[in-house]
């Protein structure tokens, strides 16, 4: 069994956001503009994890400071915050370039029960591209906000669809936006990859999302991809509902060549496409990988003083996955511990522990679901490991207890506030180096 | 008799309800500084009869205020709280909220990291708890969660004391915190300090500076102080200890509160011999409970910036302390020191416009910097406007005393971080650079080519040395202008074409239904 810490759920050193943190979700869609139907200061709250002490990732369009807010005060809680929410929608429609208006509603407006609905209805019925999510930061995290975003967007902009299904298109369902530092790298390395290997990919989030006009394509695609160990299962079973639209549920993001060849050779043996574009891709990235492998292998095997060898995880269920499994099967680094802090829900523990089991025929991990920072740190204290340098990747939560066992924190999560990230990713065929060049950096030379 | 602040109730009265703080207003300084007519409200805080509006010892008359439909995300007093007392060293609070009000908890521990750093302290990550709550707690209440998350502060850190902080959600739910604060003392041995900063009650954050400084005054600051005679109170947030420096010459320790302060720090608040800050704004409350309650004196003075102000600042000072005589000498031996410096700057920075936001009293002083260093300001905007504060004091109408000691500011407007003002705000004044505290406004002042001094560090500007720490400062941040004219020919705003075309920033407070024609 998995361990799971449950005390008076009090949390020290938060590793997530709550629901209306999906502000950023909508911040991610070119065009996408969140309407914070919520206190004054929940947005600024908000940023900062997702954002600012995320890798100084900042935004782009409505995101930031930008974000229109209700900011909610003592006279709206009394009589109703109906009237200055429909001022905002308005103004917002006037005052914002963009192309989807999104109104989440945080705690005070979910509990003094406005009818927000009726108020988004009026400007929906005009015809202006307006959705309202009911996100409640009591309701959870913000990757539950995401989906709820996510959603509302769905049920109440992209709409119904039963016409031709448009074979080769895939719905790509990846990592929320800013919640890991690297999100814009990954979806460029991912994509990369996907377009590469025959298919044509709705993004719907970052710099190679097609906007709005994209997020209306979703019924049309061949099927939902979903990387992520649980988040945007979700979504995929709402849109197998809706638009009969099947799921392929691939739990590892992948990183290094085997990973991401047997990624790539799942995806195109589910699709059905012809594979000569994937194969010709897959032989190409492996011939560069392995050419840099080589150089790499060089300094790996005759590097004088020491490298860091027994490695903690401290992260999502995505991220602890993917690095974990990448630097023990791949590198011959030692896990152990690997702690997951995003709160998966109950279905999906039991599979996500099995995949840890089960990294490959020699590497068995037993993995921790703890969301109280103080537990976090109080479990990686009292790890063991060994004689050389622990090496920990984690948050700027884990830097005082790295500091007292001597460690090198590498800082791959939320909060991040020891990394500047701007277009980097640790993942795939490209990313894996990066990854590699991050650690061994922080390990070599006379520091 | 002066009415006191009431250490009796365990919540404040709000500033706009206080001082009559407003957040929107558009107009020249010297137009702000009559319609505050902080002589009638002085002598109001002072309980004297005035002539003034509302007449004898009633309310002072209302400030006129903008209101506008359209708001972009701000700060609230719950985060306020939080970036005070949430940044004691040996103090623990407990957010009781969902676990969103804790999302800028990396942020304020990062500010709480640097400012140990800066005060030569041991650096470690703070340790707010949030009591994480839930749907089900919304519905049944979350005390029980409360009363847990307080025996476990106890358990693991066992702290000199604890504060309990109100959010939105727990306010609206009606959760009894005062209550479970005085039930739990006995059992944890400490102080339990209730703080009633639920974000939606202020219209500005800043009353959550006078929240965390009520609860330090009403339950950490020691009733029977032993004097010291060499201490002074600096309010203060994360700086760097310039002020030690500053008043070494007159003999005195300084005692920072309240961030990065320990329990100890902040009791012996009532044995020091005076109090000052760096801001008014927030600074004020304290200074007065100090004053009113525990007998220390708080400096009727301006803001230590600036030469004029900066002496004005050490007189008052050394009046207090008995060093007089020494203390010109002091002053005199400082001009020349830092004046050649001055003027060499003075030079470099011939033709040269600045433009300030942040929060209120903080612009008045910065301003003066400016203007000290031959810098143009056309401009400024604060967050929010006091029109009195809290000492009722003679010497602290600090936007006055830049007005007659600097001129004019023609442009001076009151906004709380509303970024989607700033294309016609930069319209109309002429500026090579922004300083700039809080998020979210420099990042569209950059897309507009204009760069950004982010002044973390709120005590760069102090004193003599601070006019010329902050010019060498300006020198670095000039040169960035390449960066944000590359910004501005590939970067556009988020902002309509429709409103990047309008003139006036406060467009939809004087003409709302300019919307129903846009928006049909």
């Amino acid at each position: 069994m998995a361990k799971t810490n449950v005390k008076s759920g009090t949390i020290v050193h938060p590793h997530y956001g709550c629901t209306v943190g999906a502000a950023y979700t909508v911040a991610a869609i070119k065009g996408g503009v969140p309407i914070a139907n919520c206190g004054p200061g929940c947005m600024y709250k908000q940023f900062f994890l997702l954002s600012f002490d995320n890798g100084f990732q900042g935004s782009a369009g409505a995101g930031g400071g930008n974000v229109p807010s209700a900011n909610v005060g003592e006279n709206d809680i009394v009589f109703g915050g109906k009237k200055k929410l429909d001022e905002l929608i308005k103004s917002s429609l006037a005052v914002m370039k963009g192309d989807l208006f999104v109104v989440l509603t945080g705690c005070s407006g979910e509990l003094i029960g406005d009818d927000v609905p009726s108020v988004v209805r009026q400007y929906q019925e005009k015809g202006y591209p307006v959705v309202y999510a009911d996100t409640g930061g009591f309701k959870g995290t913000n990757l539950t906000g995401h989906e709820i975003v996510i959603e509302s967007i769905i049920e109440q902009y992209v709409g119904d669809y039963d016409g031709e299904k448009e074979k080769g298109l895939i719905n790509l369902w990846f990592e929320t936006p800013y919640f890991n530092q690297n999100w814009r790298g990954d979806y460029l390395e991912l994509v990369r990859i996907l377009r590469a290997s025959g298919f044509k990919v709705n993004v719907l989030f970052g710099a190679q999302s097609g906007g709005v006009e994209e997020w209306k394509n979703i019924p049309k695609a061949q099927f939902n991809l979903v990387v992520s160990p649980w988040v945007g299962v979700k979504t995929a079973e709402l849109l197998e509902r809706k638009y009969h639209q099947p799921y392929l549920h691939i739990p590892e993001i992948p990183i290094g060549e085997e990973a991401t060849t047997a990624f790539i050779r799942k995806v195109v043996e589910y699709a059905g496409i012809d594979k000569e574009p994937s194969e010709k891709f897959i032989k190409e990235e492996a011939e560069l990988y392995y050419y840099f492998l080589e150089h790499f292998a060089e300094f790996f095997s005759e590097y004088w003083f020491g490298l860091p060898s027994q490695f903690a995880v401290i992260g999502d269920s995505s991220y602890t996955f993917a690095y974990t499994k990448f630097l023990s099967d791949q590198i011959g680094l030692i896990p152990v511990k690997q702690i997951i802090t995003d709160n998966p829900p109950k279905r999906f523990r039991e599979g996500i522990s099995d995949l840890f089991r089960h990294i490959s025929d020699e590497v068995s991990v037993e993995v921790e679901f703890i969301e109280d920072g103080y537990l976090v740190e109080e479990s990686l204290r009292n790890t063991d490991f060994g004689s050389g340098v622990p090496l920990i990747l984690g948050t700027t939560w884990e830097a005082d207890v790295a500091a007292e066992k001597k460690g090198l924190l590498i800082e791959v999560g939320p909060p991040t506030t020891e990394e500047v990230a701007i277009n980097k990713s640790y993942i795939g065929y490209r990313g894996a180096f990066t990854l590699l060049e991050r650690i061994y950096t922080a390990t070599v030379g006379g520091k | 008799m002066a009415k006191k602040i009431n250490l009796e109730m365990s919540s404040v009265e709000n500033r706009e309800m206080r001082l009559g703080t407003i957040i929107a207003w558009d107009g020249k300084a010297s137009e702000l500084v009559e319609a505050s007519d902080y002589d009638t409200r002085k002598e109001k805080k002072r309980g004297n009869s005035t002539k003034g509006c509302g007449g004898g010892k009633g309310k002072a008359c209302r400030l006129c205020e903008l209101r506008t439909p359209f708001n972009q995300q701000t700060m609230c007093a719950n985060a306020i709280v939080e970036c005070q007392i949430g940044n004691l060293t040996d103090c623990i609070l407990i957010q009781h909220s969902p676990i969103g009000c804790a999302a800028d908890n990396a942020w304020f521990n990062l500010a709480f990291k640097m400012g140990l750093s800066r005060r030569n302290k041991p650096v470690q990550n703070l340790q707010i708890f949030c009591t994480n709550l839930l749907e089900k707690d919304m519905v049944f209440g979350a005390s029980d969660k409360l009363r847990q998350t307080i025996r476990e502060v106890k358990e693991r850190f066992n702290p000199k004391a604890i504060f309990i902080s109100m959010s939105c959600s727990t306010a609206i739910i009606g959760e009894d915190i005062d209550s479970i604060a005085d039930e739990l003392e006995p059992e944890v041995g400490v102080p339990v300090v209730p703080l009633h900063c639920e974000g939606f009650r202020s219209k500005h954050w800043s009353t959550g500076f006078d929240i965390s400084q009520h609860g330090v005054a009403r339950q950490i600051v020691k009733r029977n102080p032993t004097k010291q005679n060499d201490l002074i109170n600096i309010v203060a947030l994360w700086g760097t200890d310039y002020f030690t420096d500053l008043l070494k010459p007159l003999g005195l320790r300084v005692n920072y509160m309240i961030d990065t302060a320990s329990y100890d720090e902040l009791a012996q608040a009532s044995e020091a011999v005076a109090t000052a800050t760096f801001c008014h704004t927030l600074g004020s409350y304290m200074a007065t409970v100090l004053e009113q309650h525990f007998g220390v004196p708080q400096i009727d003075a301006p803001q230590p910036y600036g030469f004029a102000a900066t002496d004005e600042w050490l007189r008052a000072i050394a009046k207090i302390v008995g060093k007089e005589a020494e203390t010109e000498e002091y002053i005199k031996s400082e001009h020349e020191r830092v004046m050649p410096r001055i003027l060499e700057l003075r030079e470099k920075f011939k033709g040269v416009n600045g433009f300030i936001m942040t929060g209120s009293s903080y612009s008045h002083g910065l301003i003066s910097v400016l203007k000290e260093l031959g810098i143009g300001v056309q401009g400024s905007i604060v967050f929010h406007h006091d029109p009195v504060y809290d000492s009722g004091a003679e010497n602290q109408n600090t936007l006055k005393y830049l007005v007659d000691n600097y001129g004019d500011v023609e442009h001076f407007t009151v906004s709380k971080t509303q970024a989607y003002q700033l294309p016609q705000v930069f319209r109309r004044v002429k500026t090579d650079f922004v300083i700039i505290r809080h998020q979210g406004l420099a990042p569209e002042a950059a897309k507009l080519g204009i760069p950004a001094l982010a002044l973390g560090d709120e005590h760069i500007p102090v004193g003599y040395d601070g006019m010329i720490r902050i010019g060498e400062i300006l020198l670095d941040i000039l040169a960035r202008k390449r960066f944000n004219q590359v910004l501005k020919r590939h970067v556009s705003l988020p902002y309509s074409d429709w409103w990047q075309s309008q003139d006036d920033p406060f467009l939809l407070s004087k003409h709302p239904e300019v919307l129903d024609e846009i928006v049909k």
